[in-house]
C-alpha cells in the first residue's frame, strides 16, 4: 500500500471512531461528560484550524482570531431568534457571513501591518468588536450574555439532541479539515507558504501578496464564525468572553502547542488545552498556570508542536 | 457643555494621557531595544497595582509603595530576561509568544492569591493622604490626586528625556535601540543591557500600576485594558522613541475622555478612526522611527 493509502485509511479511521463515541462510550459512567468535551474539543480543533491558517500558512500571527468566532457566534444565536428559524444553513451561513465581513473590515487594515505590529493591530481590533458586542445590549445581551440559542434542525431533522449535535460537530470538522487540507495543497496555498517564507520575493514574482493575504483572512474569519456558530449551539449561550482576548490566546495556544502548519495540530492542540481548562481546573485551582508554562515550554523547546513530535518519532522509528 | 465641565474633562483626558504615557514609555522602551512586544506588560502592570495594594497593608505609606513596586517589578524583568528571553534571542515572534505565556501565570497568580488580600474581587486603594481630597478649580472641585498625576507623568517624561539624551546609559539605549548587534561588536555587554532594559520597562510597568489603582482600582481584567490601550498609544504614536509615547499619550489620552463623554456609542469607533488614519496616512505613527505598515 502507498503511504497516501495508509494515511488516508488512518485518517477516515480515526473520524468514525471519533464520530462513533458516544455510541460505544454508552456504557462508561462519565459517557455523557466525556461526550461533551470531546466536542468542544472538535470545536475549538476547527476554530484553531482556521486560525492556523493565518499563522501557519500565511505567517500571520493573529492575536484576534476570537473577533470572528464571537461574531460567528452571536451571528447565529441572533439570526435565529429574529427570523425565529433554527434552521442549521440559515445559522451557519449567518455565521460565516457575518464573520467573514467582520475579517474584511479588520484584515484591510490589519495585512497593511508588518510581522509583529499584525499581532498588536489584530489584538487591539478585536478588543474593540469585544466592547462592541458588551455595549450592544439590544443585541447581544451585554455582559449577561445571549441565553436561549435554539439548537439547529437540518431539512427537518431536529438535531437538538446531544448526539445529533455531537454528530453535527464531528462532520462540519471534517469538512473544513477536508477543506484545509485542499487550500493548503492547491496554488493559492502554495503562494501563502511563500508569502509567510519571503514575502518581498513573492511580491517580486508579481504575486498581490496583499490581496491573498486579505483573502486568506477573510476565509479563516469565515471558518472562526462557523465554529462560534457550533459553539454557540452548543452550550445554547453566547458569551461576551466568546469574543474577548482569553478565546483568541487559547486559539493561539492550541495552534502552538498542537503544531502551526500541520492538519493534525489543531486537534491534538484542542486535546491537550482543553483537557487542561476543563477536565484539570476541575481538580486544580491552578490550571491557567499550567497552560502558560505548558506553553512556554512548546514555544522554547517544541516550537513544531505535538504533530511535529509525533513525526519527528514516527520517522526515528522507520529508519 | 459648560465651561466648567470642558475644564474638567480636559484635566481628565490630560491626566488619563499621563497614566497612559508611563504606562506605554516601558513598552516602547523595551520594543525600541530588544525588538520585542512585551505582552505581558499589562499584567506587569496589573502586578505593579496588587503590589501596592500589600505595601501600602503593610507599610501604611503610598509612597513607599511608589518606590518599592517598581523594585520589585525591575527584579522580576531582571529573572524573566534570561531565563525566557535570552535563550529565544533573534526569534522576535517566539519571544512574544513566550509573553503570553507569562502573563497567564501572573494574572493567575493575581486571582489565586486571596490569602493576600488580592484573588478575583474588586479591590480599591485610597489616594495618599494630603491628595485625597478635591480643590477648587474655575469654581469647581477637582480631584487633586489627578492632578499629581499629571504632574507625575510630566516630570516622568522630562527626566526619561534628560536620562536618554544626556547620560551615558542614554547613549547606550539611544544606540541599542539604533543596532544593538553592532553595539555588542563595539564590546558593550548586550545581555546586561538587555536584561536592564527589560528590568526598566517592567519598573515602568510597575510605576503605572501604582499610580493608577487609586483612580481606577484593581480588579481582573486591568491587565487586558492596560495592555491594549498602551499598544494603541504606540501605534498612534510611534514605537521605540519617547516622544513617539508622547504623543501617542497626549493624542489617545483626551480623545478618549472626550470620546466617552460627548459620543458614548461611538467613543470606541473615535479611537478605532485614529488608528486607522494613522496607519493608513502615517505607517511610522505620529513620531516613530519604526514603520509599521506599508
Amino acid at each position: 500500500m502507498s503511504r497516501a493509502v495508509v494515511g488516508w485509511t488512518a485518517a477516515v479511521a480515526v473520524w468514525i471512531a471519533i464520530a462513533t463515541f458516544p455510541q460505544w462510550s454508552r456504557e462508561w459512567e462519565s459517557s455523557r461528560y466525556a461526550t461533551s468535551v470531546i466536542r468542544d474539543i472538535l470545536i475549538f480543533a476547527i476554530f484553531a484550524g482556521s486560525l492556523d491558517l493565518l499563522v501557519g500558512r500565511a505567517g500571520l500571527p493573529s492575536l484576534g482570531h476570537a473577533a470572528f468566532f464571537g461574531a460567528g457566534a452571536y451571528a447565529a444565536a441572533i439570526v435565529g431568534q429574529r427570523l425565529a428559524t433554527n434552521e442549521l444553513l440559515v445559522g451557519l451561513g449567518a455565521a460565516a457571513l457575518v464573520a467573514g465581513l467582520l475579517a474584511f473590515v479588520i484584515g484591510a487594515l490589519a495585512v497593511r501591518a508588518l510581522g509583529i505590529f499584525f499581532l498588536m493591530l489584530t489584538l487591539a481590533l478585536a478588543q474593540m468588536v469585544y466592547a462592541l458586542a458588551y455595549q450592544a445590549t439590544e443585541l447581544t445581551g451585554g455582559s449577561n450574555g445571549f441565553a436561549g440559542v435554539r439548537r439547529p434542525s437540518l431539512f427537518g431533522i431536529d438535531l437538538a439532541s446531544a448526539e445529533a449535535l455531537y454528530l453535527l460537530v464531528a462532520v462540519v470538522f471534517a469538512l473544513v479539515t477536508l477543506l484545509l487540507w485542499r487550500v493548503t495543497r492547491s496554488p493559492y496555498g502554495r503562494a501563502l507558504t511563500g508569502i509567510r517564507e519571503n514575502e518581498r520575493r513573492m511580491r517580486a514574482l508579481g504575486y498581490d501578496t496583499r490581496t491573498l493575504k486579505l483573502s486568506v483572512f477573510v476565509l479563516a474569519g469565515a471558518l472562526a464564525g462557523i465554529a462560534g456558530a457550533l459553539s454557540a449551539y452548543a452550550f445554547r449561550f453566547v458569551s461576551p468572553n466568546d469574543v474577548a482576548l482569553g478565546t483568541s490566546v487559547t486559539g493561539l495556544v492550541i495552534v502552538l502547542v498542537g503544531g502551526a502548519g500541520t492538519l493534525l495540530g489543531p486537534l491534538l492542540g484542542a486535546a491537550v488545552v482543553l483537557f487542561i481548562e476543563r477536565v484539570l481546573s476541575s481538580s486544580i485551582g491552578f490550571s491557567q498556570t499550567v497552560l502558560g508554562v505548558v506553553f512556554i515550554l512548546f514555544v522554547v523547546f517544541a516550537r513544531q508542536g505535538l504533530a511535529g513530535l509525533i513525526r519527528r518519532a514516527a520517522e526515528r522509528v522507520r529508519t | 457643555m459648560t465651561p466648567e465641565l470642558v475644564l474638567q474633562q480636559a484635566l481628565n483626558g490630560i491626566s488619563f494621557g499621563a497614566l497612559l504615557f508611563v504606562l506605554a514609555a516601558g513598552l516602547s522602551l523595551i520594543f525600541g531595544m530588544m525588538d520585542v512586544v512585551n505582552l505581558a506588560h499589562g499584567a506587569f502592570y496589573m502586578l505593579g497595582a496588587y503590589l501596592a495594594l500589600s505595601v501600602v497593608r503593610i507599610t501604611g505609606s503610598f509612597w513607599v509603595a511608589l518606590v518599592v513596586v517598581p523594585l520589585l517589578l525591575a527584579a522580576l524583568g531582571l529573572v524573566v530576561e534570561p531565563l525566557l528571553l535570552r535563550r529565544l534571542r533573534g526569534r522576535h515572534l517566539d519571544q512574544v509568544l513566550v509573553t503570553i505565556g507569562l502573563s497567564l501565570i501572573i494574572v493567575d497568580f493575581i486571582r489565586l492569591r486571596d490569602d493576600w488580600g488580592w484573588g478575583g474581587e474588586v479591590r480599591s486603594l485610597a489616594a495618599p493622604a494630603g491628595l485625597d481630597h478635591s480643590i477648587a478649580i474655575a469654581g469647581s472641585d477637582y480631584p487633586l490626586y489627578r492632578l499629581f498625576v499629571i504632574g507625575f507623568g510630566l516630570a516622568l517624561a522630562l527626566a526619561l528625556g534628560a536620562i536618554h539624551r544626556r547620560t551615558r546609559l542614554g547613549a547606550l539605549i539611544r544606540a541599542g535601540v539604533g543596532d544593538a548587534e553592532m553595539l555588542s561588536a563595539l564590546g558593550v555587554n548586550t545581555d546586561r543591557l538587555f536584561a536592564g532594559t527589560f528590568a526598566v520597562g517592567a519598573a515602568l510597568a510597575g510605576i503605572a500600576g501604582v499610580i493608577a489603582a487609586p483612580v481606577f482600582g484593581l480588579q481582573p481584567g486591568m491587565d487586558v485594558d492596560a495592555l491594549i490601550f498602551s499598544l494603541i498609544v504606540v501605534v498612534v504614536g510611534g514605537l521605540g522613541s519617547l516622544g513617539g509615547a508622547v504623543a501617542g499619550s497626549a493624542v489617545i489620552g483626551p480623545a478618549d475622555t472626550f470620546g466617552t463623554v460627548l459620543v458614548p456609542q461611538f467613543a470606541l469607533a473615535l479611537i478605532f478612526a485614529i488608528m486607522a488614519l494613522v496607519l493608513l496616512f502615517r505607517p511610522t505613527g505620529l513620531l516613530g522611527r519604526v514603520r509599521i505598515g506599508r
